[in-house]
Formats: C-alpha cells, structure tokens, sequence
C-alpha cells in the first residue's frame, strides 16, 4: 500500500474500532473494504487492524473472514465463521472417517450471530474444508475468563453429506496468518496495558508525588515497552516470509511480550487495577486467552527450540 | 549501487578471497592477534573498495547508503572474520568526525581509520565518570599554543593500539556539567599521554585507562564548538547503537546456530532454545527496521535505547543458553574453540553494563520514549 492510502486505512480502522463492536463493525469494516486491503497488502492491511482490534479490545469477524480468504474461499464472506481449534491447539478442528465428520474446537464471537461455518478436516492425507450450517452443529456460548471475547465451543459429528466439500486447503497457511493475526492483536492490547499504566503513573500522587518519577515504576514501564516493540518488529520481519515456523516463533514471542506487559501493567496499576473499575482486567483477561487461541506461547516457544536443535539453524534470515 | 548487487560482490569477494582473509590463529587468539586481523580484513575490504560504501565521498568514502556498512559487517562477521565489538568501532568514531570536526582533517583522517591503517579511540567514561557523562572532569585549558589537557579517562577501549582519541574535556566550571564540554581529536603519541591496559575477567585486554599530563592540543583539532561537546556525546549515541548493533546481532545468530551445532544431545532444553531464538530474532528484526529508517534519512534518537535492551537481553540469553549446553568446554577446556566460548560467556556478561548501563537505558526510555517526565 502506498503511504497515504496506508495512513487513511489506519484512521479509519482507528476509528472504526474505537466506536463498534460486533456486527456493527463487520459491517464498517466490510464497507471500508478491508478484505480488498488485505489482498492488496497482507502484511500492512492485518498489522494496522488487528493491532487496533486489540487495542480497542473489541470484537469482530476478522480473523474468520481473514482464515477464510487465506483457506482461497470465494467472497461474499460476511457471513462466514471459521471453526478454530481448541484453546492451544493448532491442529485442524474437523477429522473424517468413515463416512463421518467429527467437529471439536472454537468459534468466535460471530459464531453467535452467522450461520455457516467452515471447517478444516483431516481427511487421511489431506486437509479439506467443508462448509457445515451451524444448526447442524453444537454451538454453546462459553463466558470463561474473557466473557466479552464471545468464544463458543462448536462440536458435532455429521454424515458427510451433511457438509459442502470445499477441496483442500494449505491449513499450515491459514495456522501462520491466524498466528500472526494473534500476535499483532496482542501488540494492541499490550499497547494499551501499557497507556493505561504510563496514565496512571503519571496521575497517582505518593509521598507527595507522581509515582512515575519512582525508578522501580519507571523501569516496568521501560521494559514493557522494550518487550512490545520487540514482538511488534518481530512480526513484521515475520511478514517477509511467513513460513509456519516464522509465524508460530513470532507469536510465541508476542504471547510471552504480552504476558510480560501484562504484569508490570498490572503491578503499576496495584489496587486499581485489580478493580473492574478500570479497563485493565479487559486486557489483561483478552491478551491471557489470545496468548492460547492458535497455539499457547509455552508450547510454540518450546516447538521452536525443538525445531532449531533439529534443524541447526534459524528460521528466518531478515536479510537487510 | 543496488543493496543486492553489492551483496552478491561482497559475497564473492569473500569467497574468492578466503584462505587470504581467514585469520591465521585459532579460536579467539590474543587481542594482539585480533588486532592484527582486524587491520588486515579493513585494508583489504578497503582495496577492493568495499568498506568505502555507504561513507561519504568528502571522507574518501564511494557514498551510499549505510545499508552498506550494515551489510559488510554482517558479512564478516557471519565468517568470523572479525570480532563485531572491534570491528564496529568507526560506526561510532567515524559519523563524529564527518559531523564535528574542521572538513580538511575528516577528510585527512577518516580514512586512515577506514582503511585499517589507524585504529582509533573514544575517551568518554571517567572514574568518577560512568553514567552520569556530564559529569566528567578531565579538564582542557586554553593557552596561546593550544588546549592543555589534563585528567584521566577510563574504559577507553583499544587505547593502546590507537593513534587518535576523540576526547570528551571539561572546558567550563565544574557546575557546568553539561553545558561546559569541548571535543578534542588528540593524538595518542603526544608528550605527556600514558595508556594502561586493564585486565578484565574475560581475558581479553581491550579497555584501557588514558592518562593525560599536561597534553597539549592544537585548536584545529577541535571538534565542534568550545563547550557544545555534551551535543556531539548524543549525536553519536544513536550511532552505537545502530549499525554496531545490527553487526552483533549477525554475531549473536552465529553463535546461537553454532551452540544448537555442537551441544551434546540432550543438552539444551528446548523451552531456554526457543526462548533464546526468539529473542536473537526479534533483536534482529529491530535493528533492521533501526537500519532501515536510517536509510530513510530519519535521525536516530532515543528509541534506539529499545535496541541496546534487546542486545543485552539477547545476548545473555544466548550465552547462558551456551554455558547449559557446553558447560564442561566453558568451564575446564583449554583447547582454542573452548577458549573462545568461555571468553564470549564472560563479555557476555558486560552487555548490559557497556555503552549505556541497562538502567540507563531503562532511564532514557522512560524519560524520553514513554515521556514520564522527572525522576524524583
């Protein structure tokens, strides 16, 4: 994307997010033709929405709508969900035997309010996807640690017939997009954490002045910011060339960076903090959970120390 | 000059040129035979024009972007050719003379340092000197001859090779902190200059305390304006952590690739090798978007301080990660290649004191990255 028509896309999705949610933001974002962006530049068009979706700690169909572009689906996609697997998971959430489709992961908050869902399946060899009314599917709305992220359990188990074969799919593809998709969200919501404690140092008076001329506060807020823009360069180097393995080393290190915000955020924020008084607990609850949705940032950092004692070498070179 | 096309030339130069450029010695060698190398490695990347891309023409450079700097280095330093620290010295001295000092003697020095031919050095820190710079006392006073220079600096690395200083001196009363310091460009076998070398725990003895009695320093060789030293000091401060970094992060890939190499099976956890990858590679990513805005023609500020709290972080990491997988080698081999482990662990422990503490860079990125005013 050229720079002006970079700088628009980024107003208005600021914009956009900052004032809807849900259906009402699908429907924003479809009108400011986000899709086209994307396909026009991945790398900038996910970054600069996903970053503000978590920065704004709303919800939308945007990762359905990107999985299911990415999986080559045709559009209209407004009213598609894609089932996710299962909190940590990273393996396709449909399996096919014997005539039959076993369904078992996780839809997101558009899972309330569309009705075709897609469905990676392991097929013996290959990787299909299938698209299932979700009325043919169990669809149970979970509240869990973050109940405004709307996440449903969808399980079912379908005659194949009951399911329009959509033809393989790269789900190793669809996996890094989502990853990286995760990771910039995570970016957001730990920009945020990271606003509201620098806010709150600033505000909160002790001893007779604000808490943010106390080193030990400041030093929290340094190293939340070095970890943030560690994990934010990481994954767009990572956009170069998003290899599986590029992506799931660039959101393990967006999950542990946010994590890490997460916590010295929290800790600048002590008592208030800790109330639902204050915005904090919104992110620290979505950047937990996203931390797990695509694979947990333990289990990718520890597959990626396994690959690289396997392999001897880095897997990604960022030349200049 | 395409970045690509000079890529591919430095590459097959490099390869043409390996038994001529491979260091003669094993492992990490002395520093005398690093210093040795280095100067061998400059002279004949300069010849064959290399290391003069990416500097400006006025200081004998071909001009060009700093990618190209960028990129040699790495290069070298992939091959082990160089040791980065070393190598990546002009990253620093050279923009402070092409920006501060009289344009006939850049244009004069410049590239003696470029060529290998001189080695050069930086006196800043002070004993009583470390953080807070703008408290240094090595005084300078003016006289009909010249500045007369007096005091002491400290951690002035390669002093005893070097055949110039670019000095830091108090000019101004003792309260003037940073108001009151002049930049001088002395050379180092002037009367009155006594270099001593210090032993540090890694064996390698690179910093050195200066000793300046009664030096004297000819006008001309000032650099900048009297008492607007602190100004040419965070000029280049971003420069150290630009190109030099991106050099070390090339160095640091190396290494982490090598360990995962040579570690016994069953050595390494893969939790602490992932983590370490990580941190390598997000490191890596920050200092090619650094490289990449300077290229742009954006000035560096403090933000770059986000770059040296990667450096550090990452390279303890690689380190401790080195000392789990080839404990036995760090700790009781003397043979060359266990020699180098052990010495890069123990510098490794440095880089978060080095260049600007961790807690300066903490600082620095709260007071100027995240705007939260004063300390109190």
């Amino acid at each position: 994307m050229e720079a002006a028509d970079l700088e628009l896309f980024r107003r208005s999705v600021q914009q956009t997010t900052s004032t809807a949610g849900g259906a009402e933001l699908d429907a924003v974002l479809a009108k400011l033709g986000w899709l086209d962006a994307v396909a026009e530049d991945h790398a900038a068009a996910v970054s600069v929405l996903f970053e503000h979706l978590g920065l704004a700690n709303t919800t939308s169909a945007a990762l359905d709508e990107l999985l299911a572009l990415t999986m080559g689906l045709a559009r209209p996609l407004d009213q598609v969900v894609v089932v996710l697997p299962a909190l940590r998971q990273t393996l396709p959430p449909g399996t096919a035997s014997g005539g039959r489709i076993a369904v078992h992961g996780l839809g997101t908050h558009a899972a309330g309010r569309r009705e075709s869902a897609i469905v990676a399946v392991t097929d013996g060899p290959i990787i299909r996807a299938v698209a299932v009314p979700l009325a043919k599917l169990e669809r149970r709305s979970t509240a869990g640690l973050d109940a405004a992220l709307g996440l449903h359990e969808i399980s079912g188990d379908l005659a194949a017939g009951d399911a329009e074969d959509l033809g393989p799919v790269d789900w190793d593809d669809v996996v890094a997009v989502g990853q990286l998709a995760l990771g910039h969200e995570m970016v957001g919501t730990s920009r945020a954490m990271l606003d509201l404690a620098r806010t709150h140092s600033l505000e909160r008076m002790q001893f007779g002045r604000p808490i943010s001329s106390f080193q030990a506060v400041r030093h929290r807020l340094a190293e939340g910011l070095a970890a943030v823009e560690a994990a934010a360069a990481l994954l767009h180097a990572a956009w170069d060339e998003p290899t599986p393995n590029v992506a799931a080393m660039a959101k393990g290190m967006a999950g542990r960076s946010a994590r890490t915000v997460a916590r010295h955020a929290q800790q600048v924020l002590a008592g208030i903090g800790f109330t639902t008084e204050h915005p904090l607990h919104l992110y620290v609850r979505r950047t937990l959970v996203l931390d797990q949705l695509l694979g947990a940032s333990t289990e990718l950092t520890r597959q990626l120390g396994d690959h690289v004692l396997t392999q001897h070498s880095l897997p990604a070179a960022f030349p200049l | 000059m395409e970045l690509s096309l000079f890529k591919a030339e430095v590459d097959a130069w490099l390869d043409a040129n390996g038994r001529e450029l491979t260091p003669t010695f094993d492992g990490i060698g002395t520093l005398d035979d690093q210093m040795d190398q280095l100067r061998k490695v400059m002279r004949l990347a300069y010849d064959a024009g290399f290391m003069r891309m990416g500097w400006p023409e006025r200081v004998g450079g071909l001009g060009g972007s700093n990618l190209f700097r960028a990129y040699l280095g790495e290069a070298l330093t992939r091959r082990d050719l160089v040791e980065p620290g070393i190598y990546s010295m002009p990253e620093v001295l050279a923009p402070t003379m092409i920006d501060f000092a009289p344009a006939d003697l850049a244009a004069e020095m410049v590239p003696r340092l470029l060529r290998g031919e001189e080695i050069w050095c930086q006196g800043f820190s002070e004993p009583g000197t470390g953080s807070n710079l703008s408290s240094l006392a090595c005084r300078a006073t003016r006289t009909d001859g010249g500045w007369v220079v007096r005091g002491q600096k400290v951690w002035t690395s390669l002093a005893q090779y070097a055949a110039r200083c670019v000095l830091l001196t108090r000019t101004g009363t003792t309260e003037s902190a940073h108001r009151g310091i002049t930049a001088l460009f002395v050379d180092m076998d002037s009367v009155g200059i006594t270099v001593r070398p210090i032993e540090t725990m890694h064996g390698v003895p690179e910093f050195c305390e200066v000793f300046f009695d009664d030096v004297l320093v000819p006008f001309d060789r000032q650099l900048g304006e009297v008492d607007r030293g602190w100004s040419i000091a965070m000029d280049l401060l971003p420069y150290e952590r630009s190109t030099a970094l991106w050099h070390r992060a090339a160095f640091l890939q190396l290494r982490l690739e090598q360990l995962v190499a040579v570690a016994p099976a069953g050595a390494l956890d893969p939790t602490g090798v992932g983590e370490a990858v990580q941190l390598v590679m997000a490191f890596r990513a920050r200092s090619r978007g650094t490289q990449r805005r300077l290229a742009a023609g954006e000035t560096l500020g403090s933000e770059t301080s986000i770059d040296k709290v990667l450096l550090a972080t990452a390279e303890q990491a690689v380190f401790d990660l080195a000392l789990e997988g080839l404990g036995p080698a760090i700790l009781s081999g003397d043979d060359p290649e266990s020699i180098r482990w052990r010495a890069e662990f123990l510098y490794s422990r440095a880089a978060s004191i080095y260049g600007g503490s961790a807690e300066i860079q903490r600082n620095i990125i709260a007071r100027r990255v995240l705007d939260l005013g004063d300390e109190g």
